[in-house]
């Protein structure tokens, strides 16, 4: 694993060289640029504020424009680097074919590429923080390493994912409506708040309530979103009992994904 | 040590597309009950290749298309990986396998240049101190702010080549991309080629169907031919080899092209029965050497007798250029044809032509001009010869030289 990481450092330069490309690529000849990065979550936030305001969730003293703009940062910044990761080896074809570099670069660089929006999304956030008057505390030392957290989640997905995607190309089909449904089986909209109020202290399904909360927090992003509000917003460091379901799911997780997209490389150019 | 060891190398690919659901359930279903399965079938794009090749050395790879030679430069640029057998290369690999590969339109040249570079393996700092000068190879300094998405395809190719060639590595892998642009260009790239290749101690692999080059760069060359090594030699045996191979594929081609191009017309009084190529020994042959006689012999059958009529006989190439034609009109007393089965000799005292395949074409017409008979492509020959095929020149004609009073024949 560690000389994994450490021959992928060799090839930093060339990471950030294809991510600038995808970047400028992205934003050529869109007038606006950079500003349609931040399109999607402040849509989705007004969406969700709209919707709200007839559903009627529950989202303690703070403020729910805030509280789900704070989810949807994490969640677009998986969502994208997963979806855009299983399409990055597939979308090379044509370097894959000429020349040699460890694969596992394309995916990488995807994320990479998300990595910058979110950053962007870090300044809208800090504006609306400020609006509603939140100030971080010492808490938020933990934002980078949820993001760290995250990046592993979704490369967990988008290296098993952008293989598999060489040889069927249904991959590239099925994931985005397999992450479209994750979402909401993600408190994005909801609070994990709300899940825990149902679940555990009014036992809602019964004998069945614990079980379920353990399957609901063995979805890495359950944590990842939990812990990155909490940590902002409510002081909070991140809450152990939450993320840890789906941190063994991801420390197990990952490996073999990386196994099975090394071992799959091999092929990628007589196969694509 | 050296640079590139290839031992028992075998690459096979499966033919055929990916199937479909169905037929993965059915072969799955046979394997779980033991039963053979029907697998796709495979080709073997290399066949056991050995070859050593040692720090510095300069080596040529020739083969006609399909012999394997990228498939076989893929191995040694690390992009796919052998069935079995080994490839040990021991230093850094500039591949030029395409000329301007991940050339991003939207970019515009210089952006282009950075991104090449980097994904060839250069640092930002080693592109700054040489962009200057990829530009000006390519001769785009007034272009190169502005997207590779309108440049011409010349240009393109141009940068594609400069940015290519300004990498450096221990091996250098050549592929047959270096006559880009006009004239002018290709020049200057062959140059430039040649300059890599000859600098410091640089193990080169060279891919070209430019034999001359091969023979004029490389220490020693390689013949691959259905994915095998058919000779490993100094180029000028492996060339001589190359030549009479492809000469033969070349004749064997335009043959089956002249059986498809067999064209006659004409009013049914005259059938053409059987046309012979008779050597200088008088005997039927498919072959004829360029300095020996030969005879076209024709036999045709006519419904009825004719007075002095045309009958034409003529040679012409596989794509219709006429060569030589002679009518019976030309004979003083112009003779007659009865009815019943005739034949015509027409003999030539050599056929001054290159070695290659010709034809044969028969027109006849009555003492009116009406036309009985014509058609082209009725017969093929090839012609040998000791002289190579190649060179700026359809004839062959016997040559004597005189330099300062000496005469040379050739």
């Amino acid at each position: 694993m560690f000389s994994t990481v450490k021959n992928l450092f060799a090839y930093r330069e060339l990471v950030l060289v294809l991510a600038w490309k995808n970047i400028a690529v992205r934003y050529k000849q869109a007038y606006m640029g950079l500003a349609w990065a931040v399109m999607k979550p402040l849509m989705l936030m007004l969406i969700f504020t709209l919707v709200k305001s007839f559903v009627g969730i529950d989202s303690g003293d703070i403020p729910y424009p805030l509280l789900v703009f704070a989810a949807l940062m994490p969640w677009i910044f998986f969502q994208e680097s997963a979806s855009e990761g299983v399409n990055s080896v597939v979308a090379h074809t044509a370097l894959i074919k000429k020349i040699y570099f460890p694969r596992e670069i394309f995916p990488l660089v995807s994320m990479t590429t998300k990595l910058l929006e979110l950053g962007i999304g870090f300044c809208i956030l800090a504006a609306m923080m400020a609006f509603y008057g939140y100030i971080p505390t010492t808490t938020a030392i933990w934002v980078p390493l949820i993001i760290l957290y995250t990046m592993l989640v979704a490369l967990t997905i988008s290296l098993f994912g952008s293989a598999v995607n060489v040889y069927f190309r249904d991959m590239s089909q099925a994931l985005p409506v397999a992450l479209s449904l994750l979402m909401y089986a993600s408190p994005v909209i909801y609070p994990l708040a709300l899940v825990k109020k149902t679940l555990l202290e009014q036992q809602a399904a019964g004998d069945w309530s614990n079980t379920l909360y353990t399957i609901y927090t063995l979805n890495p992003l359950a944590g990842i979103i939990d812990s990155f509000q909490g940590c902002l917003f409510r002081n909070e460091a991140p809450d152990m009992s939450v993320i840890l379901p789906g941190m063994i799911a991801t420390l197990i997780l990952l490996p073999l994904s990386y196994l099975y997209f090394k071992r799959a490389e091999a092929y990628f150019a007589d196969v694509i | 040590m050296s640079s590139i060891e290839v031992k028992h190398l075998t690459k096979e690919y499966q033919l055929g597309a990916l199937t479909n659901i169905k037929d993965n359930a059915l072969n799955l279903l046979k394997r779980l009950q033991g039963k053979p399965v029907v697998e796709r079938k495979h080709f073997r794009a290399l066949d056991d290749i050995n070859f050593t090749i040692e720090k510095g050395e300069i080596v040529g790879l020739i083969g006609t298309n399909g012999a394997g030679k990228s498939t076989l430069l893929k191995h040694l640029a690390k992009i796919t990986t052998p069935t079995s057998g080994k490839v040990i290369v021991n230093g850094s690999v500039a591949p030029l396998i395409e000329v301007g590969a991940g050339f991003v339109p939207d970019l515009t040249g210089r952006e282009n240049i950075y991104l090449n570079c980097s994904i060839l393996g250069l640092s930002r700092k080693e592109t700054d101190a040489k962009i200057d000068e990829i530009i000006e190879f390519a001769e785009l300094e007034e272009f190169i702010d502005t997207p590779v998405k309108r440049y011409s395809s010349g240009m393109s190719v141009r940068l594609g080549f400069s940015v290519a060639t300004s990498i450096d590595a221990d091996i250098l892998i050549v592929d047959e991309v270096l006559a880009v642009g006009d004239l002018a260009f290709q020049r200057k790239c062959f140059e430039r080629i040649e300059n890599l290749i000859k600098g410091d101690n640089k193990t080169v692999l060279l891919v070209s169907h430019n034999i001359r080059q091969i023979e004029r760069l490389c220490s020693r060359a390689i013949l691959l031919d259905h994915g095998k090594v058919l000779s490993d030699a100094p180029p000028s045996d492996v060339s001589e080899l190359y030549y009479k191979r492809s000469n033969k594929q070349i004749q064997k081609r335009q043959k089956q092209l002249a059986a498809q191009n067999i064209t006659t017309k004409g009013t049914g009084e005259m059938k053409l029965l059987d046309i012979e190529i008779l050597n200088k020994h008088g005997n039927p042959v498919d072959e004829v050497n360029c300095e020996d006689s030969l005879t076209i012999r024709v036999k045709f059958e006519l419904e009825s007798d004719f007075e002095a009529p045309e009958l034409v006989i003529g040679t012409h190439r596989t794509d219709f250029v006429y060569l030589s034609s002679s009518s019976t009109a030309l004979i003083e007393d112009r003779p007659s044809f009865k009815k019943g089965i005739n034949t015509a000799d027409y003999c030539l005292s050599y056929f001054p032509m290159v070695p290659g395949v010709y034809c044969v074409r028969v027109a006849f017409f009555d003492k009116n001009g009406r036309q009985i008979f014509h058609g082209e492509t009725l017969k093929t020959f090839t012609l040998t010869g000791e002289k190579k095929a190649a060179g700026m020149r359809t004839m062959e004609l016997p040559t004597t030289w005189c330099i300062d009073g000496i005469k040379h024949r050739v």
